[in-house]
């Protein structure tokens, strides 16, 4: 029953004519550069380029590995992103079912624009922010308990807080635009099953449990593979931006893109900073491929692929 | 399921070839310029050069030049005029493109390895030039530099010779403007005014009571320090005499120039590194600097009356003093030994896929030895962007005309103080001057250029330990000495034995080689 190739080119042609923009869009710009990988085993010369340049083995891994700091960054990194991960989709999910339920239309535009806006501002800023409210001298927070009696705490010597700290700004960034998807896949669920629970006598958080979540299931699978997707890959700009120069904070906050920028700023070795990206390259691949297989044992149905 | 491999077998195939062609799209290029100065070269005979050589100028060319900084808003006018000029001259036309200061980190290594044609660039210590000279990005200058810049070449001291050769090679033409090494605070005084202070400014002590008399009668930080760090470890070091190997600021690995032959050690092997650090938990205690102060990335608090002193060079403080006259800036140095800063800190290379190195060096040679074209070039036109009053030198719209950002070409001959300098200014630069010997003190080690490319690995991981455990450290926030023992353990842990001994090998070697 099986048929050819050719044969399906020929039956959908037009729909393969539309596919192909997308397909040449994602060879030119990620499998192309692939080949830039090479990098990561060769001494890098200006004058031999990238194909012309020397082997040399495992070498440019090494510093990410020696004096230990390689399994630190990984575990920071990966930690991070699964405790952003699932603020940020929880909150935003939570924020999308409220959103959804509200009535009133103008309330309803406001406050959506107003947890949109944080995705508009950048860690530039809200690193500034983080100082004025945190600095010992004149931070808000510090002013506040001196206000009411209380000690004054030095909060850029506690490392064990920062995690809480950039989880929160995270989310605080990025909830309010992940909602919109979420809002979106909500918008989407048939209002004639919603019109039957509540004539079956449903309350509204039974509507919420029982026909608002299983219906964006899928959506939320997804959200969360795709995120899982770059769970090797530290947020830079929030991470640099946040903690700035702030040796003290380093092994609390450090994750492999801060670290790889900070030992090769001064150096400019390519070599190394493709064996990081390789690194995070190959990881992320395993992971991937793990979590999708997970699912598609649960449910085939909600796999990637 | 075969149709479909041999399918993908010919997309392969396909991108492979097209992969080809790219590559040697470049490479074509090239050749075919090759033919067309053959071509030029045919009818030298021709006209008579007007520069040294035999340097056919009978072609005009466009030349290219990289430099790091914004594109001033003014530039196409200053551009245009310059380039009349320049045509005139020896038939050429300059044109700069400009690397933004929010991308230069990332797109200025990127500039060498795009291979991307173009002539000049700015380069510097502070922009890796020596190892990006040993990663073959710029272009040999061995026979270039005395052919077609002959009286550059001439110029240039036997230090920066030195310092312009990366692995027995010429590979950039430094600057003929000497700087200092002299680093010291740059304080106000006027905040001070009406109280006891006795305005001695001579030894570090100096400088503590400086700061408790700020502390005391002001609100402002008495001493400026953000994200990047302090710099007091430097100054401390320096004023023991001491140089940093790397021959500038932020450097963990640190030589006696008076030691007939020097051995390279690190903070935790100097015996007064403990009393400097108690002396900096002293200054964290007493609330000299903020507490949080790594995590502050507002650079500016002296120019905006947030801080009151900061730590830098002289130049620094020219700038401090004109920005704001009615603040009473002054300057100490506490560098016992000064001595002329690398002068491969501002450079200009040629870039490996130049197509006209020849000319670009002549017009380097125009722009360093002709006032006209170096006013034209440095400071734009006469009235609209700049302006001579008193023999100094006052840029009349910094913000639509800055001047240029090709801070290599700048000469000691041409150079002028800007309009509103101090006027111990120059009274400090004569002291350097008579105080620096060439092949004396720390002079004489000016030219070292370290090699890391066998230890990369463990330079970067060390700069990395030194950042995270030393810079904390140096201000007081971790504990002066559990924290020094753990500096000392992640130092040894990220490979500091092996940098020591190799870079003392090749310091070995420089030596001989300066006594041979």
């Amino acid at each position: 029953m099986k048929q050819g190739f050719l044969h399906e080119i020929k039956k959908n042609h037009p729909l393969f004519i539309m596919l192909l923009p997308a397909v040449i869009l994602v060879f030119v710009m990620s499998y192309i550069p692939m080949s830039g990988l090479v990098l990561a085993f060769k001494n890098y010369r200006f004058d031999k380029g990238v194909f012309g340049s020397d082997w040399n083995g495992l070498e440019n891994f090494r510093y990410l590995f020696s004096s230990g700091t390689g399994w630190l960054i990984t575990k920071n990194t990966i930690l991070y992103n699964l405790l952003n991960l699932i603020t940020s989709q929880a909150l935003s999910i939570i924020l999308a079912v409220i959103i959804s339920e509200m009535r009133a239309r103008l309330y309803k535009r406001v406050v959506q624009s107003v947890i949109f806006f944080p995705y508009f501002v950048s860690w530039v800023i809200v690193g500034t922010f983080v100082y004025n409210i945190f600095n010992y001298e004149t931070g808000v927070m510090n002013n506040l308990l001196t206000a009411l009696g209380k000690e004054k705490i030095n909060v850029y010597a506690l490392p064990a807080v920062w995690p809480w700290i950039i989880c929160a700004f995270n989310a605080w960034k990025w909830s309010g635009y992940n909602s919109i998807i979420y809002i979106a896949s909500i918008t989407g669920i048939d209002e004639q099953c919603l019109e039957a629970a509540e004539i079956d006598g449903a309350n509204i958080f039974q509507k919420i449990w029982y026909i608002t979540f299983p219906s964006i299931k899928p959506t939320i699978i997804t959200m969360l593979l795709l995120q899982v997707g770059r769970i090797l890959r530290g947020d830079f700009e929030m991470f640099y931006q946040i903690v700035g120069n702030n040796g003290q904070l380093y092994n609390a906050t450090d994750v492999i893109d801060t670290y790889v920028f900070r030992s090769l700023q001064q150096n400019s070795n390519m070599g190394m900073t493709a064996a990081a990206t390789f690194y995070q390259s190959v990881l992320c691949f395993v992971i991937i491929i793990i979590v999708n297989a997970l699912v598609k044992r649960a449910d085939p149905d909600y796999a990637l692929f | 399921m075969n149709k479909i491999s041999r399918f993908m077998a010919a997309a392969i195939s396909i991108s492979m070839t097209a992969g080809l062609l790219m590559s040697c799209g470049s490479s074509a290029t090239k050749g075919s310029t090759t033919a067309s100065t053959n071509q030029s070269s045919a009818v030298e005979g021709e006209t008579d050069s007007t520069t040294a050589a035999a340097l056919d100028l009978s072609k005009e060319v466009e030349l290219s030049l990289y430099v790091v900084s914004d594109r001033p808003a003014g530039q196409d006018v200053l551009d245009e005029n310059l380039n009349k000029l320049l045509k005139e001259k020896m038939n050429t036309t300059l044109k700069t493109e400009w690397i933004a200061w929010s991308e230069y980190a990332n797109k200025y290594p990127l500039l060498f390895s795009s291979g991307e044609v173009f002539d000049m660039a700015y380069a510097a210590t502070w922009l890796n030039f020596a190892a990006l000279a040993r990663k073959g990005a710029f272009k040999s200058l061995d026979e270039l530099w005395p052919t077609y810049a002959p009286k550059n070449f001439a110029r240039q001291s036997e230090t920066a010779l030195q310092q312009a050769t990366v692995d027995g090679h010429y590979y950039c033409v430094p600057t003929l403007l000497a700087t200092y090494s002299a680093y010291g605070p740059i304080y106000r005084t006027d905040i001070l005014e009406g109280t006891d202070w006795d305005g001695k400014m001579e030894t570090i002590a100096d400088y503590e009571t400086y700061l408790q008399y700020v502390k005391d009668n002001t609100t402002l930080e008495p001493y400026d320090v953000y994200s990047s760090g302090s710099e007091m470890d430097d100054i401390f070091m320096y004023n023991n005499g001491l140089y940093a190997l790397k021959g500038s600021t932020n450097d963990f690995l640190w030589i006696d120039p008076a030691e007939e032959n020097p051995k390279i050690f690190t903070y935790y092997e100097y015996d007064k590194t403990a009393d400097f650090l108690e002396m900096m938990n002293r200054w964290n205690q007493a609330g000299y600097f903020p507490k949080s102060a790594l995590s502050d990335t507002d650079s500016s608090k002296v120019q905006n009356g947030v801080a009151a002193s900061t730590l830098h060079n002289i130049d620094t403080y020219q700038s401090r003093f004109i920005e704001h006259p009615e603040w009473g800036f002054k300057f100490a140095n506490f560098v016992s030994d000064v001595s002329n800063m690398s002068f491969t800190q501002d450079a200009m290379v040629i870039s490996n896929t130049s197509e006209n190195p020849e000319r670009a060096l002549a017009l380097y040679d125009l722009i360093t030895n002709d006032e006209e074209v170096y006013r034209a070039f440095m400071w734009g036109i006469e009235g609209t962007s700049y302006e001579i009053k008193d023999d100094q030198l006052s840029m009349l719209d910094l913000t639509t005309y800055p001047g240029s950002s090709m801070w290599a070409a700048r000469t000691t001959e041409f150079n002028l103080p800007t309009y509103g300098s101090p006027a111990d200014l120059q009274t400090w630069k004569d002291s350097f001057d008579q105080a620096i010997v060439d092949g004396e003190g720390s002079q004489k080690y000016r030219s070292f250029v370290l090699d890391i490319s066998s230890i990369e690995t463990e330079y970067a991981a060390c700069q990395n330990v030194h950042q995270q455990y030393w810079w904390p450290l140096e201000l007081g926030y971790t504990d002066p000495v559990s924290g020094l023992q753990e500096y000392k353990d992640k130092m040894e842990a990220a490979g500091i034995e092996k940098v020591i001994e190799t870079l003392q090998t090749q310091l070995n070697d420089y030596l001989t080689a300066q006594k041979g």
